[in-house]
Formats: structure tokens, sequence, C-alpha cells
């Protein structure tokens, strides 16, 4: 008898599916839950007597019978009167624009249709991002159809004022002699920057703030101790043989576009670059340790421990301390030092060491001398980071506080920044703020600090502004407004311009854009040298969405071996050190309002609407505690209970909690949502605000249930223990093995059969292909997907029923012990099986297969048997228990402004009705359109997909598998290439790359 | 043989009544099709505007020259994207600007396009909202307007002429060439597709 093949590891999902809990197993076996239906009280839904039901009914039929003109009555067709050239119905316009977070700009597309801005993806043309965008952009289109966005300026209450009010108040405390602090977040308009500083020029006693939680000071400061100058230069990720990332989470919460997209282009299996390596040493799990080759569990306070011991192991005299000291204390793995160490002495020039944004300066410094050691300064590229305003110091922030107590300054105005929530409580701030006469707030929503501000002023949306950004050099943004101001707000520029000239009345709308193009002039052309006058210089800036101009950026000076004898060496203790992080969904919490983002599954544990202190298997079994268990955790004498949550892969006596939640005052959606962990942080002086440690955890009484997508929709594998073993859900092979010989990862392992003919498909045949090497789990898949295909939000109550609506699931399997679990991720959608099981049991086939090979689904067939579901082996469809809009938040998301945001080519599906993902059919009927129109046969390569489309390290592959040429077959042939669950025998048509890891064969 | 109540009911009153509800099905079936399809359906529009005048090329029924001009003048989507478009009061501007600015109805839409008021045109046909028609696949493959509006350029008032049911569109698509056996080497006229997706997404 054949021998089964046994692939290496067991894979799980989650720690109670390893134990063996009956739920977990329970819930592997069910995709819907016991009493999934049972819900369906009438008084819950509407909460109307049957009496007064049918009262209603007979109003509305009679209702119904007087407002109908005619059944045949079809409305209005109201043509423009003076059309648009651009406009062409039913034709989107693309305009190239930028959209901004907190500390970050992307330079994006917007494509809008009949002048509503619905769709973003990366500027194509842009050398930074490359045509990708994140899942954060992506979610600022919510945005801008917020319906609880500021309408209008009003005080803090509510009540509306006007503008000439709130400026003549403005005004006045700006010509008084106190001082009048600005507080901003990141500035990163350099016209604006050049605003300010006429703004403060006139009124001398204006002072600027730049307030963020989290910000990469630490490194910029330890670089200029180190290298003489600020100017941090941008790296070649792309040129990395071996990368030691040091609690850095460089691929999710600290990357940008261009390191995630260099990152994967080293992890290619189609190009002839070997992979990279990379070692990662973290407290925490984050989305980079996902990706990690090798994984060692640090605790964040021991960082500086272990650069030093590698700095002393790599030969240099700077250092005392032994590796081998460092290993025995905090019990990492030999084999992987060694291994490190090894490949950092033979990749000389091509390692580097990167230490993450929240670790102390020493540690930077210690990594600065580390990476001089390698020969690093071979991967610094002659560009950098633009910081046109630096963080303002925790001290200088202070000062601004303790004058505000004082009652020397006139009048604070927030701009964007929301510093009663940011700052640690022991600042004070919120009563400082009450001691100011004029506290004013501007940004597009409500927040802790409006509320305790006389004034709160609507700004602008990204998308109606115009401005301009610069994040590198040599790359200057232009943002465009791609649609009119929707309410009365107004844009920061002519705000700031209209105080400037000291007039309430001199305000509109084309100041901001006069400025711009007059700094554009003096400023931007001369640099730019155009051979072009400066009028086509601005159109084709315009159209671009960015100009590129050569910028000679200073070399930093060889590394100052001072600088290290100089550092203080941080403390490190045995007892708990808590790590602050910034959330992946809600950020630093000023996106806790946006339902898409609340929604998306965390990228490790997959928790939606919640924050959590996790924990390691360690401590949670030393002190009992499970995950929804409340506990205490204590710094000082700052204290917060909040539920936890075990996290295997973490270091011991660590516990690591994300800020952004448990906001007071974020509108329907954001207020109340998880955890204020900013209570933690302290005004104290300290070596990095994020890392606090002597701290102290315990169990408090109680529970709180976090809400996680982990098992829901899990694969139908464990009715025997040992079937996932041969099922080989996701497979994995080892890199260097591979090198040596491909057919070590051969993964295709089944000769198929049919009993029946299989059916031909002629013509263009639709695939998928994901690279799982390229993967980094970010997810801003599942964001594209639902702004693509109008995904409704569900909340949290439904996710835990199972019932979350998104197309896209992002599985992550860990394999391995609970304490060293090395992990892999797979992009789980609909995969348009040839043999589709889901077809052959619809009773009224409503799902059904296309001509060229899309598995469909007629809403206006389904009855909702939800039948397919259950035949479904990947599990990926989804079913509308309720008409979601309707129900989710009291209607939040079916207010008028909202309804704005739905794309019209997709249906707005309602309830009782089944959906998946459809391959994008409306993108693809377009690229058929277009190709008949232009008279040409339709080619693969016309079609992106949207979650291709944002991709920031290209996983995903689309097109034409009927085309030899094309990328989907080499994928679909390659040699790491296979099927989820092929011996089933639905053909699916969704290819994966085996994970190869690169460690040492 | 003795006729009971029974023997009367089984073989005149039920065959009668039966007779008489199938009659009134079967007419009302045929005389209300139309009516259910919206064929026929004829509303009247904010501006009284003549296709038979614009587009027709023969004399009017009230005496005056067709003038013959071409659809997609006014119908600039039709070739583009899936809407045909209903033209800006701008397009008809560009003639009567100048044109027959004696007459009412032009006064009246002069004034539309003066004072920047919507002009609220009636809708005549309308597709479910599940259905997503692509206006531009069709006419790029040659076919005449006419097929599914019907004789568009002899209505002075336009009227829906032909039903627009799902099995009308598939009529089409599978029979396409045999229809229109001048556009297979034309315009690479081939059967529509028969897919759900292909209209329904």
């Amino acid at each position: 008898m054949q021998q089964i093949h046994k692939p290496k590891l067991k894979y799980w999902q989650a720690l109670e599916e390893l134990e063996g809990s009956p739920e977990a197993l329970e819930a592997r076996a069910h995709e819907f839950k016991q009493g999934v239906t049972d819900d369906f009280d009438i008084q819950e839904m509407g909460g109307v007597s049957r009496r007064r039901f049918l009262a209603a009914m007979g109003a509305s039929a009679a209702f119904a019978l007087t407002s109908c003109k005619s059944y045949l009555d079809h409305g209005k067709v109201v043509p423009y009167n003076n059309q648009t050239e651009q406009i062409v119905i039913g034709r989107p316009t693309f305009f190239a624009s930028v959209v901004t977070g907190r500390n970050d700009a992307a330079s994006v597309l917007v494509r809008t249709r009949e002048g509503r801005p619905l769709n973003l993806t990366g500027n194509p043309d842009n050398p930074f991002s490359q045509g990708r965008v994140s899942g954060h952009f992506l979610a600022s289109l919510m945005e801008l159809y917020d319906p609880e966005r500021l309408q209008k300026p009003q005080k803090a209450d509510g009540n509306s004022v006007t503008w000439k009010e709130a400026d003549e108040a403005i005004l006045k405390a700006l010509q008084g002699d106190k001082q009048v602090a600005l507080v901003f977040n990141r500035v990163m308009s350099p016209s604006f920057h050049q605003l300010l500083q006429e703004f403060q020029a006139k009124y001398k006693q204006v002072k600027v703030y730049s307030q963020t939680t989290f910000h990469d000071g630490m490194r910029h400061a330890a670089w200029k101790k180190s290298h003489g100058t600020d100017v941090f230069p941008c790296l070649h990720w792309d040129k990395a043989d071996v990368i030691l990332a040091l609690e850095s989470d460089f691929l999710g919460n600290e990357s940008n576009l261009e390191i995630e997209r260099l990152y994967a282009s080293r992890r290619d299996v189609m190009s002839k670059e070997h992979f990279n390596r990379l070692y990662v040493a973290e407290g925490n799990l984050s989305q980079t340790g996902m990706n990690a080759d090798y994984r060692l569990r640090l605790r964040p306070d021991a960082q500086y421990a272990l650069v030093m011991g590698l700095l002393n192991e790599l030969g240099s005299s700077a250092s005392s301390t032994t590796l081998a000291s460092v290993v025995k204390e905090q019990g990492l793995s030999e084999t992987v030092l060694k291994s490190l160490v090894a490949d950092l002495k033979a990749s000389h020039g091509k390692a580097l060491v990167y230490a993450g944004d929240r670790l102390p300066e020493a540690v930077h410094i210690a990594v600065n001398a580390l990476n001089d050691l390698l020969g690093a300064s071979a991967l610094y590229r002659d560009e950098a980071e633009v910081h046109l305003m630096p963080a303002t110091s925790a001290a200088d922030l202070n000062a601004l506080i303790a004058a505000m107590k004082g009652g020397e300054v006139g009048a604070v105005i927030h701009v964007n920044s929301n510093p009663v929530f940011d700052l640690p409580n022991d600042s004070g701030y919120a009563d400082a703020l009450a001691k100011v006469a004029l506290s004013v707030t501007l940004a597009q929503r409500v927040s802790e600090t409006s509320a305790k501000s006389t004034y709160v002023l609507p700004l602008h949306h990204d998308l109606e502004s115009w401005g301009d950004y610069k994040l590198h050099t040599g790359l200057h943004l232009i943002q465009q407004p791609v649609i009119l101001p929707i309410h009365d707000s107004r844009h920061l520029g002519g705000l700031f311009e209209t105080w400037l000239k000291g007039d309430s009345a001199a305000y509109n709308e084309d100041l901001s854009l006069t400025y711009l193009q007059d700094y554009w002039q003096k400023q931007v052309y001369p640099k730019a040298k155009p051979l072009a006058d400066f009028k086509s210089f601005w159109n084709a800036a315009l159209h671009d969405g960015f100009v590129q101009y050569a910028e000679p950026v200073a070399k930093p000076g060889p590394f100052r071996a001072a600088a290290l004898s100089e550092a203080k060496a941080p403390e490190s203790g045995k007892e708990f050190v808590v790590l602050l992080g910034r959330s992946y969904a809600t950020g630093e919490g000023e996106l806790a309002h946006n339902g898409w983002l609340q929604e998306v599954p965390h990228p490790v544990t997959k928790v939606v609407w919640d924050n959590y202190a996790a924990v390691s298997v360690t401590a949670a079994k030393e002190l009992g505690i499970k995950t929804d268990d409340l506990v205490t955790v204590t710094v000082g004498n700052r204290s917060l209970e909040l539920p936890a949550l075990v996290q295997p892969g973490m270091a011991d006596k660590v516990i690591a909690i994300e800020l952004g939640y448990g906001r007071s005052v974020a509108g329907t959606i954001g207020t109340g949502v998880g955890f204020n962990a900013n209570v933690l942080l302290s005004n104290a002086e300290q070596t990095s605000p994020w890392i606090l440690g002597k701290a102290n955890l315990a169990k408090a009484n109680g529970k709180h249930h976090l809400v996680t997508t982990q098992l829901h929709h899990a694969f139908d594998v464990d009715r025997e223990q040992n079937l996932q073993f041969t099922r080989g859900i996701v497979k994995e092979a080892n890199y260097q093995k591979y090198l040596k010989d491909p057919h070590e990862a051969e993964m295709h392992g089944h000769h198929l059969v049919n009993v029946t003919k299989m059916h031909t498909y002629e013509g263009v045949k639709w695939g998928m292909a994901v690279d799982s090497n390229k993967c980094t789990g970010c997810g801003s898949c599942i964001m594209a997907c639902n702004v693509e295909n109008n995904v409704p939000i569900v909340g949290p109550d439904q996710v835990n029923k199972g019932r979350e609506m998104h197309w896209m699931r992002l599985d992550r399997y860990y394999a391995g012990t609970p304490e060293e679990p090395s992990v892999t991720l797979q992009v789980m959608i609909c995969q348009h099986c040839d043999n589709a099981p889901c077809e052959v049991v619809c009773p009224v086939n409503a799902t059904n297969h296309s001509p060229d090979g899309l598995n469909q689904m007629a809403y206006n067939r389904c009855v909702g048997t939800r039948y397919c579901s259950n035949n479904c082996p990947y599990k990926v469809r989804r079913f509308n228990f309720f008409d979601y809009r309707d129900r989710f938040a009291k209607s939040f998301y079916t207010q008028e402004v909202h309804q704005l945001q739905h794309n019209p080519e997709v249906t707005v599906r309602s309830r009782g009705v089944m959906e998946k993902c459809t391959f994008c059919v409306q993108r693809i009927m377009w690229a058929r359109q277009e190709a008949i129109r232009e008279k040409r046969p339709l080619k693969g390569s016309d079609v992106t997909v949207a979650c291709q489309e944002v991709c920031p390290s290209g996983a995903i592959v689309f097109g034409d598998v009927n085309d030899p040429e094309s990328d989907i077959s080499k994928y679909r042939k390659h040699v790491t290439g296979y099927h989820v669950l092929e011996e089933v025998n639905a053909r699916p048509n969704v290819t994966y790359v085996a994970k190869l890891r690169n460690t040492h064969a | 043989m003795r006729k009971s109540v029974l023997d009367y009911i089984l073989r005149i009153y039920l065959p009668v009544t039966l007779l008489i509800v199938v009659a009134t099905y079967t007419v009302t079936y045929f005389v209300s099709r139309d009516e259910r399809y919206h064929v026929g359906y004829q509303p009247t529009q904010p501006i009284n505007y003549s296709h038979e005048l614009h587009a027709g090329t023969v004399k009017t029924s009230d005496g005056r020259m067709g003038m013959g001009i071409d659809c997609q003048y006014c119908h600039t989507g039709v070739s583009k994207g899936r809407h045909a478009n209903v033209p800006a009061v701008e397009t008809c501007m560009n003639c009567h600007a100048v044109a027959a600015t004696d007459r009412p109805e032009i006064q009246k839409l002069t004034a539309y396009y003066k004072d920047n008021k919507p002009l609220e045109w009636e809708r005549i046909h309308k597709l479910p909202e599940h259905v997503y028609f692509n206006h531009s696949v069709h006419v790029n493959k040659g076919l005449a307007c006419q097929e599914c509006h019907g004789p568009i350029q002899t209505m002075a008032k336009v009227a829906q002429a032909k039903p627009f049911m799902m099995s009308n569109c598939l009529d089409c698509h599978r029979n396409a060439p045999q229809r229109y056996p001048h556009l297979v080497n034309l315009t690479g006229l081939k059967k529509g597709p028969e897919n759900c997706a292909a209209c329904h997404r």
C-alpha cells in the first residue's frame, strides 16, 4: 500500500483548537453556529406590536395609493444643463490626488462617477507607491460620506454658530498679547508650512506644536547623535539579503507602501533574485513577526542587551556584553542566534538591522553602531524622508500645558489633533484647556477635544481640498479636490489665510488654490527645472498627481563611536513589561469612527471591534488567565482593566496593548469600542513612553467577550484528528531545499480523474493566483473588496455569530508549539471551481457557471436556502441574515449622504440573499465593453480585480488561464503552485503558491 | 332518468364556469400584455419634443420636413458606456440658440437653460434595477436603436414600442447571427452571452 505523504507540520488556528477544546471542534464542524437562526425576535427587530403593525400597514397602503401617480411611472431623467466635458454618464473619470492619514499621505488615483469619488487606487505613475494603496487610505472614502461629519461650525454642545462669529473670536485672540498655541498632528504640506511661517511672522505670539501619540522621533534623535545629521535615509530594502527587525513592525504598523513592495520583491518565486532572510526579535507577535523566517521572543527592554551582545559577537570593542550571557538571561534560542551571527558575518554590506519606532534612543544608537559594523551604509539610498516639523517633545508640550494652566495662553487651536484623548492623564491637558479663554478644534468630526472646545469648526475632507504634500525628498505630491464640499466646511489653508488677512470676510474657496499655485511657481517650479512654462507645468503636475526633481540629500557622516558610549543603557527588568502599540484598525484612535476599519480582522489575532491585553501562553498558565478573562494591568499608580488574549508566540512577561480604543466621544460607531489604554501612558521622563517596565498583571473578576473571526468559516477537516495532516490546506517547503531541487517543493499531489466529461472553456477563462510568499497579511485586499463590492458592515454582535460579510478572509495558521509558532497566511475567497459543489445543490439554479469560468450568483433568483454554503468546502459564501445596512447601528449607514458611496456597478444586496466573491465581474464586463468598443478581442490583462489592484506586495495575480503567456498561467504551472483541497475534485481556479521558508535546510 | 342537481352542476354549471374563467383569463392575459409589459407607455414630457421631426427623414404629420439628425448627435453615451444619456440642455441650445426661437416650446426650453433649472424628462424605458444593460456593447456590434426602441424616428411623442422582458433579451442573444446575418462579417456579431453575470451582478 502506498504510504500517505505526511507534511511535517500540524496546523492550528487557535489555542483552543490545539488543546482540543470541545467548543473549538464544534465550531469547525458547523459553519453556522448552533442557534444562529434563533434570534429573530420580533420585539427586537421592530419593537412593534401586531396591532400597531396592522395599523401602520393600512396607513402605508393608503399612503402608497395616494402617492403613486401611475404604476407605469418610471421616474425622471434629469440631464445636465451644461455638460462637463469629462463626464460621460456611466463612465468613470480618474483624478490623481492625495489622501492623508495622521502621519502619512498617499498619492492616489480617485475613481469618480458622475462627480462622486467611489474608489481609490494607488497612483500607478508614482515611483513610491507604484499603484498600491493600503486599507487605511481606502477607508478614508467612508469618512467623506460619514453621516456624522461635522456639517457646520458649532459650539461644543452642538449649537451652530456662524463662521463670522468664530473667525472674529479667533482674530481677537490673535491680535491679543497672550500666546496662541496651534496644535497639529504631523504637518506634511510644504505650502502650508510656509503659510504657517508667514502666520507666525505676523502674529508673533503664535506657537506651533506637532502632537501625535506615536512618532519616530527616537530614530531621528539617535541618527543625529550617531551620524551628525537628522536626515534618516531611505533604505534599499530590496537589496538586503539579511534583515533583522527589532520590535519593528516594518511590514505592518510602521510600514509604508514602499517598504512592503521592496521587501516583497525579494520574496518572488518568479524572480531570479534569491529570497531575503528575515529575523525578527520581538515581544509581541506582530504582522512582521508572522512573516519572519526566524523569530526570537524577546522583551522590548532587553533589545539593548541583544544589540550589544551582537556587537560584541561581531568583534566590536564598544560592547562588553557577550551574546552568550544575553542568550542565557533571556532564554533565547542558541541555534537561531548562531545562524543570525553567521548570516550577518557572511553578508557584509547586504545585511540590515532595523529597530522599531518605539524602542528607546539608546537601542537606535546601538543599532546604528551595528549597522556601521555590518557595512549597511551600502543600503542607504540618496533619498530621505522629509520631516517639515519634528514631533514636539514631551518637555515642550508640558511647558505649553503649564502655560495654559498659568493663564498665559489666550487661545488654543487644535487642527485635526485630539490631545485630550492622546496625552497622558497626568499631563492634565483637559484641565489646562478649561483655563484657556478660547479653544478651537478644526476637525472633520467630534472628539474628546472638540467636546471641550469653545468652537468646533469643520474642515474639508482630503477629496474636497487643494494641497501639496512632501514625505520624500525629490517627490512632491499634489492634491486636488474631486468633489465640491458636501457640507459647510472650510479649507484649512484658506482659514489660515483668512486669519492672516485679519478679515473674517476674506474667506473663499479659491484662497488655498491661489496660495498653492503661487507657492509652486516660486518654490517648486524652479527646482523641477521643466522646459515648459509654469501653466503647462502646473497642469501636468495636477494630471500626474506629483512632480519629481533631483534633490541632493546630505550623506550621513561616519558613525561617531562616542555616541554609543554616551548613550545611557535603558533599564531592563524581570517584571512584566507593557508594550503599547498603535492599533492596526483605528490607528491612534483617530479612525475609531470608521466601521470598515473596525471590522477588518486584526492581522494576527483576528479580533474585531476591540482591543485587549495580549499575554504569553506561559504567563497565562501561571496566572490562570484565559482569553476573554478581565485582567488588571498596573504600571506605577496607573491601572487599567481590560480583557486578556492569550497570544501564541509572545515573549514571557510582556503585555501588549493596542491604543486607539475606548474613545468616549467618537460618534455612533467609535464611542465606547474597546478600552482606553492611553491611561497607562505617563508624562514622566522615560526612555520610551510606549515601553513601560515594572508592570503588574493580575486576574480580575469577570469576562469580556472578544469577538474574533478566528474560527469562523474554518475548514471542515477535523472529523478525524489526522485528516488535517493529509489535506494540506496550507503547504510549505524549505527555500534552500527548493533552490537545490525545485521538485523538493512539488505541490501538485493528485492525479484527478472525472467520471463525467469536463466542460471545455474556449476563449478567456478567469483565474487567480495568490503568492503566499509575498502576502504579508495586511488586509488591504479585504478593504478594497469592501469598497468595490458594497460589502456591508455588520457589527460585533453579528461577527460573533459568524455572520461577517467580507468576501475575503485572511486565514492565519499557526504551526508548531504555542510558545514558538510559525505562521502561514492564506487569502481565502470564492475559488470559482470548475466542478463547483455549491452549484449542484442550489434548488433554484441561482448559482451556476459562466462560460468564462466564473461561479456566478444571481441574487434575484436566490431564495436563501443556504444549501450552497453548506456544500462549499472552502466556506467562502456569505449570507445576508439581515438587511445589514438597515440593521447595523440603528440604520447608521442608510443615511442619505452615505448612500452616495455605493458602487453603482454592483447590486446592494438585501436580506435573505447569499453572496460571495464574483471575481469583480463588473470589472470583467467593463473590460469586455471596452474590448468591443475598440474592436479587439478581450485579453486577460485587461482586467485588474480590486484586491489585486491595491495589494501592497503584489501577491495577487489575476488573468486568463487559457493564455499560456499570461502571468496567471505561469503561476498555475509553477512547481510550488497548488490548489486547496485538490482531492475533492472541485477544480478550483485560485492557485496558491506554497510558502517557502528561508530557513537553513 | 331524473336529472339531479349534481348532474346539473357537473354537466352545465361547472363547464360553463370553467369556460368563462379560462376565457376571461386568456383574454385578459393577451389584452393586458402590452400594458403589463409597459408597451405603449407614452407619458407627457415637460417639453413637447418630437423625434419624428428631429430624427425622421420624411415629411412629418404636421407637414414639416424631418431633419434626419443622427441619434448619436444627442445620445452621445450610447457607444461609450452603459447609458445612452439624455442630452444636456446645452446640446439643444447648440441649435436652438438661434433656431426656431419663436416657438413656445423652444422658449420654454431656453428658460430652463437660462435659469439653470433642472429639466425633468419623464423616463420611458426602464429595466429593473438588478439588470445591468449595456448600450455600448450592442451599438458597437452594429445593432440599430430601433431593434429595441421601435421606429423612434416616426414618433412625434415617444412611447415604449417593445416589451423589455428577459425572454426578449434572450430571444435575441440566442439567435443573433440568424437575425442579423449582415452584421456577422461586418462587426463580428456572435451569439450574445446567456450567463447570469452578463447582466446581473
